[in-house]
């Protein structure tokens, strides 16, 4: 199964957040499957071959980082375009985020534009 | 002159005088005896007067003197009388006998009221000491004075009253024992007095071991003559009035003259014993028995007292220690609670504004989608912008705890890197340009090209932000802000100038306190938390610069920052550059 142009993995344990990141995202044009903790969203990334990911850090099971780190080991989805969103704001997160493989570490609370604006980028190289 | 100032002293030198002349009269005359005589009289006169004028605070004991020192001097009379008037040796037992025994127990007992005045601590060591030297010298003067009158030839009356001089000396000498025993006082009175007493009893003592030595030469008159002029010289120095004054207690203190003198005492039993066996003139075991029992039990006694009080002072340096003790662990205790609480704080606080973060992501990420929506009217609108407002004051609230929170956790971490903080004031005036504009606010930037410092950008954000949101806040509709960047010597100058509401002189000091607001900001229910300027203040103190303030209440305020150059090395590369 090849990867599935603009479909995007949605995956936070909030069922709010993941609709809000959800709407947003349809709204600009994109596919969405949501997931609403790691395990999930380690099964869908390897199901649906999403573009990319949007993970929330705090999730039950399997943590966002947790989930980075096993797709990035695996050559599949080593190259994968991920966008870690968590309420955990302090400079030491965001650099472990990106020292796990993060794309782009986005904090809570986000403006819904700004993600979409995050998103295009990302897709377009 | 100061001889007539001074009672004690005229009557010193007018007595001195008086014994001098004493000498220079023909011997055995009536004039002589009439001036001995009137000596011992003017004694108990000076006592008297002294009493009068120096009004001590107990006059008994100074009258028992006047008293004893007039019996004395009553039988020097009668003595003399018999001598030169009614021209016959005195008999013995004689009416002189009786004023002269009569007077030593009076003397002695003002010295008793004397002694009890003394605080009971002084008092129980100081007599326990006289009195092993009492019983020593009881003894010695049993042995080689009293033993021979008793058992020696002539009436029994005349035999008792004999006996009775040396015993009353002994009555005496206990009295002057307790007073130099006992530390109660030093005054230049008591030591009149001492040496008064001293005189008598070396006096009486003399005439007593060798009647021979007064029928040879008159120099024993020296002593009682001294004695009677001493005791009225005390009894007229106003130092007088301390003997009778209640002391602060105090132990004695073990010198050498007090150890050498408990010794001789304790001494006194077996070298009696070794003097009569080698004298070979029968042995006063009874005596020497009686003496040495009650020796051992004023020993004893001496002892138990010294024990007790070695215990009293264990036991209070116990409790002392017992109570220094359960304070450090108290305070241990105490301490322990207050780290625990303070962690509890930090990670309470750290929780919390995480926690809140998830819903008010929720609530400002539909708020923006719902405000995306073409078709809402204007009033919906309004009302979805107070919402929007109100949601970014929560925001910003949890950011400054959760900063708080980690800045008193010492974790505040900086990135520095060298900025140059006028172009970035210049960024940032141009992002808080529009809020000023929707105030009606006149916002200024005169940021000149400065050195670069050697900062964390985003907590320079941070703290622009802070004062620049506060000018804005603070500054009513229509006033103006000035933001202004200057090169000094050794820092970088940051002013920030606003035309609000102002700071009272007296919150000045207080302004960067921790939750600290303004009076002016409450009564013009201005919203905030009291944290801004605190943090304002931490991130300027991180950095190695100061902040400050200056405000006129209800025209300006001026914030200062200072934030040093970057190191040197950045500095010199910018030069060469």
């Amino acid at each position: 199964m090849t990867v599935q142009p603009g479909l995007i993995l949605v995956a936070d344990d909030d069922p709010d957040i993941v609709a809000l990141v959800s709407a947003v995202l349809r709204r600009a044009g994109f596919d969405v499957v949501e997931a609403s903790d790691g395990a999930e969203a380690l099964e869908l990334l390897r199901t649906r071959r999403p573009q990319l990911a949007v993970l929330d850090i705090s999730m039950p099971k399997l943590d966002g980082l947790e989930v980075l780190r096993l797709m990035r080991a695996e050559p599949e989805s080593s190259g994968l375009p991920v966008v870690l969103l968590s309420a955990r704001a302090q400079e030491a997160d965001v650099r472990d985020g990106y020292a796990q493989g993060a794309s782009k570490y986005v904090r809570k609370p986000f403006s819904p534009r700004e993600l979409v604006a995050v998103v295009r980028e990302l897709l377009a190289f | 002159m100061s001889a007539l100032r001074r009672p004690w002293l005229a009557y010193l030198l007018l007595g001195l005088a008086a014994v001098g002349i004493y000498f220079l009269l023909p011997w055995d005359t009536p004039g002589q005896a009439a001036l001995y005589d009137g000596i011992g009289a003017s004694s108990a006169l000076a006592v008297v007067a002294g009493t009068l004028l120096n009004r001590p605070a107990h006059r008994l004991p100074w009258l028992f003197f006047a008293a004893g020192l007039l019996a004395f001097s009553i039988g020097d009379s009668i003595f003399n009388l018999y001598g030169y008037v009614w021209d016959k040796t005195p008999p013995i037992p004689s009416f002189a006998d009786a004023f002269y025994l009569a007077a030593y127990p009076v003397i002695a007992a003002g010295l008793a009221l004397l002694i009890l005045r003394f605080g009971a601590l002084e008092r129980r060591a100081g007599l326990i000491d006289a009195a092993l030297f009492t019983v020593a010298f009881a003894l010695a003067q049993w042995v080689f004075l009293m033993k021979d009158l008793v058992h020696g030839e002539g009436s029994v009356a005349a035999k008792a009253v004999e006996a009775a001089y040396p015993g009353m000396d002994v009555v005496l000498l206990s009295g002057l024992a307790v007073f130099w025993l006992c530390p109660a006082w030093r005054t230049v009175a008591y030591r009149y007095l001492a040496a008064s007493l001293v005189l008598l009893l070396v006096a009486d003592e003399v005439y007593g071991t060798s009647p021979d030595t007064y029928a040879n030469a008159g120099w024993l008159d020296t002593g009682w003559l001294l004695s009677y002029v001493l005791w009225g010289v005390a009894a007229l120095h106003p130092s007088m009035t301390a003997l009778t004054r209640r002391t602060p207690s105090m132990q004695p203190r073990l010198t050498w003259s007090r150890t050498a003198l408990l010794a001789g005492a304790l001494l006194t039993a077996p070298a009696v014993l070794l003097v009569q066996h080698i004298t070979g003139g029968g042995i006063e075991s009874i005596a020497i028995v009686v003496c040495g029992t009650m020796l051992s039990i004023l020993v004893m006694a001496r002892m138990a007292g010294l024990f007790q009080a070695l215990d009293r002072l264990r036991g209070q340096e116990r409790s002392a220690r017992s109570e220094v003790e359960s304070a450090h662990r108290l305070l241990q205790q105490q301490n322990e609670q207050l780290r625990a609480a303070d962690q509890l704080k930090d990670e309470f606080v750290a929780l919390i504004s995480h926690d809140l973060r998830t819903p008010l992501t929720s609530i400002m990420g539909y708020l923006e989608l719902t405000m995306d929506d073409t078709e809402l009217t204007d009033e919906q609108r309004g009302y979805l912008e107070v919402v929007e407002r109100n949601s970014q004051r929560l925001f910003h609230l949890v950011n400054d705890l959760l900063f708080v929170a980690r800045l008193e956790a010492g974790q505040l971490d900086l990135e520095p890197a060298d900025l140059d903080l006028a172009a970035i004031v210049r960024q940032f005036v141009e992002e808080v340009r529009p809020r000023a504009r929707a105030k009606g606010i006149e916002l200024r930037c005169n940021a000149a090209d400065v050195a670069t410092v050697s900062a964390d950008k985003g907590r320079v954000f941070q703290l622009l932000d802070n004062l620049v949101s506060n000018a804005i806040k603070f500054t009513p509709e229509g006033g103006k802000i000035h933001v202004c960047v200057t090169r000094r010597s050794e820092s970088v100058r940051i002013e920030i100038t606003d035309t609000g509401i102002g700071i009272a002189l007296e919150e000045q000091g207080q302004l960067f306190q921790r939750f600290f607001r303004a009076t002016t900001a409450r009564d013009e229910q201005i919203p905030g938390t009291g944290l801004g300027l605190y943090i304002a203040r931490a991130i300027v103190e991180a950095h190695g610069g100061e902040i400050a303030v200056e405000s006129k209440p209800g025209e300006w305020t001026t914030f200062r920052i200072e934030l040093p150059l970057a190191t040197t090395s950045a500095r010199t590369a910018e030069l060469v550059s």
